[in-house]
């Protein structure tokens, strides 16, 4: 053995040892691997006695007897208006299905349910591809939408086609499409980061909220999946159900728009490429409506799901997925100079003794302000506002100060978003000193109190919020908008304001004028009701400054125009804004939409006739609220 | 060959001479087995590459580089890091409790950034090792001495309470089969062995009060698993009717009932040998278990040919491990020991099982390239 020779390294003196040792280990080597193999036969036999032995009897329990838990989706609680009518709800969808591993012969199938529900070459090809790509017990969707006649039939030739398969999902329709599309919103799949954390949403014909109040209320709207335990047969058809935890249908929605306003109100938008309108009760708060435009259709986007015209509507012109109302910041314009005007009045800086005279160009230091005309002398508050002077205004802001005048916009609503329900609000900008410097890191120039004076400069709001401000302006109480109605809440009972009721009084009696005396900015907008004055400011706000100035359009170049109102002027019950983007002036392209949309909601005066109350009453269940018994 | 061997056995070999020493053959069995196991992973998703399989093949590869790099890497390297491993595996065990990440109950990973593993898989191959290091050391007249134990059952004794204290009872197993199993390759003698049976024996009621609630449920279910066919009992029972229906030939490839109406829990991790033995039916089985077969043959060959016996004990441990996982893993599908949670090596999907196995299959394979190399008592050290 030359081997142990080499072996003998560190242990030369007791070689034994190192040979035994060498040996000992080939031994238990063997042994181990004999072991092995020993385990390996169990493991054999194992087999044996399974898949030989006792085949035919496990055979039998996999093809008779197998178990099949489903999760059931639950059907999506509807949304209603406040009048009852429908604005969202589950319909149902009934699928036909093959099961390509229960088919004798697939094309043989086909053709025989081509009988009943036209089959073209298209979906041939569609379905004979996936079949060959996946496993065959995974279903292959064949028609969807169908009749309840083809439903009905299928289902009594079932024994006949083998692979068949029908099945009731269910799909969301919208009514009112285009007006009610911005505020409902739209349900989607569920996006991989939401079925991680809730794995029922991994559940076929399972939809979440993605926009709207269909996001916000999502939870409240989805309802509680149930179980379905059944055996099927080889076959895959059912047995017999084992066993079944009902799902929960989810919530119902009221909210409180009023979906015939919404539908005239957005009738009249459509006149202009962007504008939007909220009207509001200023009593309770509920947004009676809230329209955009552009808009879209969300039942394209939620039907049979089509890539393309998703994209389509999400990269049109002016981009109709965006809610303007709540999204659009704008910088207010005139409509600010109530803002203003009671800002001055509350700091002391003005009285409605004082007049100034408008000479039409303001100076500060070596700057010059100029105002849309030359008013001349004589001008009091009342004035100022009526004929919307902006020297007046200049002047006011000016002796303030601009953290004067930001804390009284602020409490006057502005600057800020509401927990309404509505996603995705925008906060708008009411600037102060200590804003600028965060922001900017820059101080604070005399000349931008000046223009945010007369709601320009670095002032923004979005059309709800000069709503509300109008609300508030015309109630004196710190008025919140609200869009759903539940039985539950008692009637809002909103804080005053804490400003002088006189002040507000003085600002009231301007907005008036401005509708209704002559020299007034929307003079040709008043209401042509009997007895019914409408108050209001209008407000047309440049886009245009030095820096942007050649890279717009000329659509681009043209003004936003504004108007806040509210009405009836002695006791106040809606309050409205409207912002038409380059709409131009907003005496000429605002206040006449006002004036329809507000005469319209006078009319039918759906705040004060309970919610549900009025049409289809009668079908529909759930709760009655009543909200606000007059004003 | 011979002239490969004419230096002095100490020197240290180049990478040409390394790749001529490679078993090629042996590396053809273990990339044979892994396509079998993508195969089913391809059936298991249902004929797709998505989402399992394709990701075993680039964890394949990834492994494969990791085999190479160590079957050619000095002998020596491993052998005086072998005890600085074995620390470090059993700090990162013991850290686990703390920093570790929690899924399923247990806390088993360790997440480094967007990476995470499980430190007691790195303790599988340091425990072998560690093993192997110190029989090399320990000289062969002192073998039968009791206080020679100590050292080896400390060894396994402490990573083995840190995996019951995860709680992770089949790692916890795993490391005392593929200790003992080392302990009676290394020599160690029968009486010992016979003791600690009887000792096993008398301990068993005290192991069984320490136990968690769901590990006496499984080993209940187990012994009954009609006791509670739809709660624990399920996963065997429809493993079983699954593994059965299968017949002598099976259902074929991707028409699995069973798997494919999802029956089978874990179908592409714990599961899939069911699944596959569904599919291919008792031949099938028979023809995965033989190329496991033939892999440990081919180990133990290895083993026996090294010269050292830090060589013949590593590639040695390392088979045992293979051993372990494939007749744990399938012993549990057919239903003759308790659900545990121990995958199918190289075939299950998952990285860290398929990584700890490739990398253990490079240990072998440096053994079988260094299988002429003896070691000086110098080279070797002291006790530590």
């Amino acid at each position: 053995m030359r081997i142990t020779k080499a072996l003998h390294y560190g242990a030369k003196k007791k070689p034994d040892y190192v040979r035994k040792q060498s040996y000992r280990f080939s031994r238990r080597a063997l042994l181990v691997g004999g072991a092995q193999v020993g385990l390996f036969g169990v493991l054999g036999w194992r087999l044996q006695q399974l898949q030989i032995r006792e085949a035919s009897e496990y055979t039998l329990l996999s093809d008779e007897n197998r178990m099949m838990m489903q999760l059931v989706a639950p059907a999506r609680g509807s949304i209603r208006d406040r009048t009852g009518a429908v604005l969202a709800e589950d319909k149902e969808n009934l699928r036909l299905l093959v099961l390509p591993a229960f088919c004798k012969s697939l094309p043989a199938t086909l053709d025989a349910l081509s009988r009943i529900v036209p089959v073209s070459k298209g979906t041939r090809d569609r379905v004979m591809r996936a079949a060959k790509r996946q496993s065959g017990y995974y279903p292959v969707l064949v028609a969807e939408g169908l009749t309840w006649r083809q439903f009905a039939l299928l289902n009594v030739l079932s024994p006949q086609i083998p692979g068949m398969r029908t099945d009731r999902s269910a799909y969301r329709k919208y009514y009112h499409p285009g007006p009610m599309a911005h505020v409902v919103g739209y349900v989607g799949m569920a996006g991989k980061s939401e079925v991680d954390l809730d794995p029922v949403m991994r559940l076929p014909g399972f939809r979440a909220g993605r926009a709207g109040v269909e996001k916000t209320f999502d939870e409240q709207l989805r309802g509680t999946p149930g179980t379905r335990k059944f055996e099927v047969d080889a076959r895959g058809r059912v047995v017999r159900e084992l066993g079944a935890t009902p799902s929960v249908r989810g919530k119902d929605l009221v909210l409180s728009l009023d979906h015939h306003l919404q539908t005239v109100a957005q009738e009249r938008l459509k006149e202009h490429r962007v504008a939007s309108i909220v009207v509001l009760d200023v009593v309770t708060g509920g947004i009676l409506a809230l329209a955009s435009t552009p808009t879209f259709d969300p039942n394209e986007v939620v039907f049979k799901v089509d890539p393309m015209a998703w994209t389509k509507i999400a990269r049109a012109q002016d981009q109709p997925l965006q809610n303007r109302a709540i999204r659009g910041q704008y910088p207010p314009g005139s409509t600010f100079k109530v803002v203003t005007a009671l800002a001055g009045l509350h700091a002391g800086v003005i009285d409605t003794r004082e007049t100034m005279s408008c000479p039409g160009v303001y100076a500060l230091g070596r700057a010059r302000f100029r105002c849309w005309k030359a008013h001349g002398g004589g001008i009091d508050v009342h004035e100022a506002l009526k004929q919307s002077c902006d020297v007046y205004f200049y002047e006011t802001a000016k002796r303030m100060g601009i953290d004067h005048l930001a804390a009284v916009a602020r409490h006057l609503g502005l600057g800020r978003t509401y927990d309404c329900g509505l996603p995705g609000q925008k906060q708008g900008i009411i600037p102060d000193v200590a804003w600028k410097r965060a922001k900017l890191m820059e101080p604070w120039y005399g000349g931008e109190t000046v223009i945010a004076g007369i709601g320009q400069g670095f002032v923004s709001s979005t059309p709800l919020q000069l709503a509300v401000m109008s609300a508030r302006v015309a109630t004196g109480r710190a008025v919140l908008p609200k869009l759903v109605l539940s039985p539950d809440d008692p009637a809002p009972e909103w804080p005053l304001l804490q400003l002088d009721p006189r002040h507000l009084e003085i600002v009231r009696n301007g907005m008036i004028g401005v509708v209704n005396e002559s020299r007034g900015t929307a003079r040709r907008s008043a209401l042509e009701i009997p007895n019914v004055l409408m108050a209001g400011k209008t407000g047309t706000s440049q886009v245009v400054n030095a820096r942007n100035e050649h890279k717009l359009s000329p659509y681009e170049r043209e003004t936003h125009a504004l108007f806040i109102a509210y009405a009836p002027a002695d006791k106040p019950r809606y309050a409205a804004a409207c912002v038409v983007e380059h709409g131009g002036g907003g005496s000429s392209a605002a206040a006449p939409i006002v004036k329809d949309v507000m005469t319209e909601a006078l009319l039918r005066d759906a705040a004060r006739s309970p919610a549900f109350a009025s049409s289809g009453a009668g079908a529909v269940p759930g709760p009655i609220a009543i909200v606000g018994d007059g004003g | 060959m011979k002239m490969l061997f004419a230096q002095a056995p100490a020197q240290k070999l180049d990478l040409a001479k390394k790749l001529l020493l490679l078993n090629w053959p042996f590396l053809a069995l273990i990339t044979a087995i892994v396509l079998v196991g993508i195969a089913a992973l391809y059936s298991v998703a249902g004929g797709t590459f998505e989402p399992w399989a394709g990701r075993q093949v680039i964890r394949y590869c990834v492994g494969l580089a990791l085999l190479f790099a160590i079957a050619f890497s000095d002998i020596r390297w491993w052998l005086k890091g072998a005890y600085p491993l074995f620390f470090c595996a059993l700090v990162l065990m013991a850290l686990v409790p703390l920093i570790g990440v929690e899924s399923g109950g247990a806390r088993r990973w360790i997440g480094v950034g967007e990476m995470s593993f499980q430190p007691s898989e790195m303790m599988k191959i340091a425990l072998v090792l560690a093993m192997a290091r110190y029989y090399q050391w320990l000289p062969p007249e002192k073998i039968w001495r009791p206080d020679a134990l100590i050292p080896p059952l400390l060894m396994i004794g402490l990573p083995a309470i840190l995996a019951l204290v995860q709680p992770d009872l089949g790692t916890a197993a795993l490391f005392a089969i593929i200790g003992a199993g080392m302990m009676f390759l290394a020599g160690v003698s029968w009486f010992y062995f016979g003791g600690a049976i009887v000792a096993v024996v008398v301990a068993l009621p005290h192991a069984w009060e320490k136990l968690h609630d769901y590990q006496k449920e499984r080993v209940l279910t187990f012994i009954d698993p009609e006791r509670d066919p739809l709660g624990s009992g399920y996963h065997i029972l429809q493993s079983k009717i699954a593994i059965g229906s299968g017949g002598l030939t099976g259902k074929g490839f991707m028409h699995g009932t069973q798997a494919q109406l999802n029956f089978l829990p874990e179908k592409h991790t714990d599961f899939i040998f069911t699944m596959f033995s569904e599919e291919m039916g008792f031949i099938g089985a028979m023809v995965l278990l033989a190329l496991y077969l033939l892999a440990l043959a081919f180990i133990l060959f290895m083993a026996l040919r090294c010269r050292s016996m830090f060589a013949r004990l590593v590639a040695g441990g390392i088979g045992l491990t293979l051993f372990a996982y494939v007749f744990i893993n399938v012993a549990m599908v057919t239903g003759l020991v308790p659900v545990v949670g121990v995958p199918l090596p190289l075939v299950s999907y998952g990285g860290t099982s398929m990584l700890t196995m490739m990398i253990g299959f490079g240990f072998v394979l440096n053994a079988h390239v260094n299988r002429r190399v003896m070691f000086r008592p110098a080279e070797v050290g002291g006790l530590w």
